[in-house]
């Protein structure tokens, strides 16, 4: 098995993983798989540097473990933490079987999409390429079918994840500096995301979505 | 000094403010010493952004700072005249509109420090969309205001408050998130035909080589961009965040965000309007603008009419607004262009005045519901006069300055064949002016609440407003040349034509050669004058 095959079969992981993400139960479970999903792409790097000699991406490897497999979780499970650990049963607003519908026609669709892509550095990854397409509007599935406004970060995060994968498949040799900002910008809006969590949470006594909708027309 | 330190101490300058506030302890320290740091701000940041652009503007070339990371040319230059001059009007009305939040007990010493340091790192953050050069650090510079804002929007902390920052922080990260994978498409694209990939991310690098560029990437690219930006734009259907935050911010905040925040997010995808264009040509850019800008344009004049809480009245009206500009674009060529720069202005400044006017309206009547204001002209005349005014000007009517702007988008449309949909877009707008004029009866005119105390607002509000008024009644009668001059290179970088070809171009030399000359003759006939004395 070469190198690209590797990166496509680590890229069919993550679609499961993200899957996961949009069904698990509690933030606490999601927090969890994200980390796993996060190891995931840390390993896509790894294996994509190794294939295309890029040294650039060996960084990446590392500020990824750092900030998605560490920080993100951290973050996430600090401000559970923060609001005492609340476990309110929150159904998803979609059904799991028409999220995982969807997710599936998605994943259909960014494969037509890439094939018109004619960039050189695509041709080896395409399904790995289409697969981070897939995963970044999984991120945005995810935000609108949860009603747990917690769980709705992490569909920010999987939308990151999404376009962080496609900048690694598409431009491996990215100057680090490039994969920082976008990283760190990251970081800052999850940080963000949870301290305005834990203030309605303090406030409003709830993480339903549903109960925040009063602002209208 | 030289140019390029100062474009840094430009935006050195809202960033230090910003940390020393967040410093000060704000229990210890009086509301004075905030109320000097801001102030010295945001007078410092008009100051040098003022220079910056008569230098830029008057010399034609443009600056590089920190090697290629900030470049402020024209285009930029129009936006960062917006931030300084709105930045510190709106500053400077914050002023009072915090004082007496302060006095009502709506803001403790802690959510006085916060606003006043957050208000400056919004600055910075809009500083550093208008003169980034790096196109991930341009994305990063709009993902920043989206995070510098939040707090200013949940200022109150109240359920309503932290409702809106909620969506509008989820709805602008997704959104902007469409932004990133626009912008990573355009750098990684950029990184595989250039013979210089560590030069891939900034735009004035790139764009010579836009005609090696794969046309179907940059129009998916394109796509995002303009989903993305647009979503921080208000753009019709990514609008949802925007009245519940502009309604429920502080005004001053609101007056920041509609009046230049919102041309900001415009101003990145002009970038990548500008890039498609070279790439792809004109048609699918035009047509995508042209859709969205006619949507956003129709939806909003209906939500602006349906509308009886004042502020949500005007953050529709923004939607609508920002759908000209979008529209203008979509139209395109050297009319369209310059009709949509002037739109930013001259709506920027407009509509910073109307939440001002909306802070004036909620420090007298406590509420923003148009059933319960009534009779502004005789609880607050100068603010009743001040709303009338501004709801004329916001309206289109002459003799202010987005009359001209409307009308510069309506030629567009009709010289370039959209006869039809300018028919369309007028109907829309004669809601929008209905709405306006329903507004000025009922809630201008008519008799006052009894329980409202009359006497208007201090003069610490109304100068600001006066200000406004008199740079909207100055750009629609005399458009200062300088100006004129300004929109006419920033509109040749988006054309990425010669300014003197530009100049030359039919109706566009016309319009603009007309008050040239008029300019002139003044001149001359000033001239003139003074040897005869």
């Amino acid at each position: 098995m070469d190198g690209f095959t590797l990166v496509n079969a680590l890229g069919c992981l993550l679609i499961v993983s993200s899957l996961m993400i949009v069904l698990s139960q509690t933030p606490k479970k999601a927090a969890c798989i994200y980390a796993i999903q996060s190891l995931i792409l840390v390993s896509i790097f790894i294996t994509l540097g190794v294939a295309t000699s890029s040294s650039e991406l060996f960084m990446w490897s590392g500020t990824a473990f750092i900030t998605k497999v560490v920080l993100v979780p951290a973050i996430i499970l600090l401000g559970l933490k923060k609001m005492g650990n609340p476990n309110p049963k929150l159904p998803s607003l979609i059904s799991p079987v028409a999220s995982m519908v969807i997710v599936a026609a998605e994943i259909a669709l960014c494969f037509l999409a890439v094939q018109s892509i004619t960039l050189p550095t695509a041709a080896e990854v395409k399904p790995a390429l289409a697969i981070s397409l897939a995963h970044f509007f999984i991120g945005l599935t995810c935000i609108v079918s949860q009603r747990n406004i917690l769980k709705q970060v992490f569909g920010y995060c999987l939308m990151e994840n999404g376009s962080h994968l496609t900048l690694a498949l598409l431009a491996p040799t990215a100057p680090e500096l490039v994969e920082i900002g976008i990283g760190t910008d990251a970081i800052f809006a999850v940080i963000i995301m949870t301290i305005v969590v834990v203030r309605i949470y303090h406030t409003v006594h709830t993480l339903d979505s549903n109960e925040l909708m009063e602002l209208k027309g | 000094m030289d140019l390029s330190t100062l474009v840094i101490i430009l935006m050195a300058v809202p960033l230090c403010a910003c940390l020393l506030m967040a410093l000060i302890p704000s229990r210890a320290v009086p509301r004075s010493v905030f109320e000097t740091v801001h102030i010295l701000s945001i007078a410092s940041v008009c100051a040098l952004a003022v220079y910056l652009v008569v230098e830029v503007m008057s010399s034609g070339n443009s600056i590089n700072a920190l090697g290629l990371w900030f470049h402020m040319d024209a285009l930029g230059s129009v936006f960062v005249a917006l931030i300084g001059v709105i930045g510190c009007l709106t500053g400077f009305y914050s002023l009072a509109y915090v004082r007496h939040d302060a006095d009502c007990g709506n803001m403790n010493s802690s959510q006085i420090k916060q606003y006043y340091s957050f208000f400056s790192l919004f600055i910075f953050t809009m500083l550093l969309v208008a003169l980034s050069n790096n196109i991930i650090m341009m994305w990063a510079a709009i993902e920043a205001t989206t995070l510098s804002t939040a707090f200013l929007v949940g200022t109150y902390n109240s359920k309503l408050s932290l409702e809106a920052t909620w969506k509008y922080v989820i709805v602008c990260t997704a959104g902007v998130a469409f932004g990133l994978y626009g912008t990573v498409l355009v750098y990684a694209n950029a990184a595989d035909i250039m013979p210089d990939p560590t030069l891939a991310a900034f735009w004035t690098e790139l764009l010579p080589y836009a005609s090696q560029f794969d046309g179907f990437l940059i129009e998916i690219a394109f796509v995002f961009a303009v989903i993305g930006f647009g979503t921080k734009a208000g753009l019709f259907p990514m609008h949802t965040w925007l009245p519940d935050a502009h309604s429920e911010a502080p005004s001053p905040v609101s007056a920041l965000l509609s009046g230049v925040l919102l041309k900001c997010a415009m101003l990145v995808i002009i970038r990548f309007y500008i890039l498609t264009i070279q790439v792809d040509g004109s048609f699918f850019p035009q047509t995508l603008m042209l859709i969205v800008g006619a949507l956003s344009i129709v939806v909003a004049a209906f939500a602006v009419y349906s509308q009886d809480d004042l502020k949500r009245k005007l953050a529709y009206s923004s939607c609508e607004n920002i759908g000209v500009v979008a529209l203008c674009l979509g139209f395109g060529g050297p009319l369209g262009v310059a009709a949509a720069l002037l739109h930013c202005v001259m709506h920027g400044f407009t509509k910073a005045l109307m939440f001002c006017i909306s802070g004036n309206i909620l420090m007298k009547y406590g509420t923003r519901d148009l059933k319960k204001i009534k009779g502004v002209l005789r609880v607050a005349p100068v603010t009743g006069v001040l709303m009338a005014i501004g709801f004329i000007a916001l309206a289109g009517f002459p003799p202010f300055a987005m009359f001209l702007s409307e009308t510069l988008t309506f030629i567009a449309g009709i010289v370039d064949g959209y006869l039809w949909l300018v028919i369309i877009i007028g109907l829309a707008l004669t809601v929008v002016i209905a709405a306006f004029v329903h507004v000025i009866t009922s809630a201008v005119m008519g008799d006052a609440p009894k329980q409202i105390k009359k006497g208007d607002v201090g003069p610490l509000a109304l100068v600001p407003e006066i200000a406004m008024v008199c740079v909207i009644l100055w750009f629609g009668v005399a458009i200062p040349q300088p100006v004129l001059n300004g929109i006419e290179s920033a509109t040749a970088i988006v054309l990425q034509e010669d300014t003197d070809v530009l100049h030359n171009a039919p109706l566009f030399k016309d319009l603009f050669a007309a008050t040239e000359q008029a300019g002139n003759q003044s001149n001359a006939d000033h001239a003139s004058t003074s040897l005869e004395q």
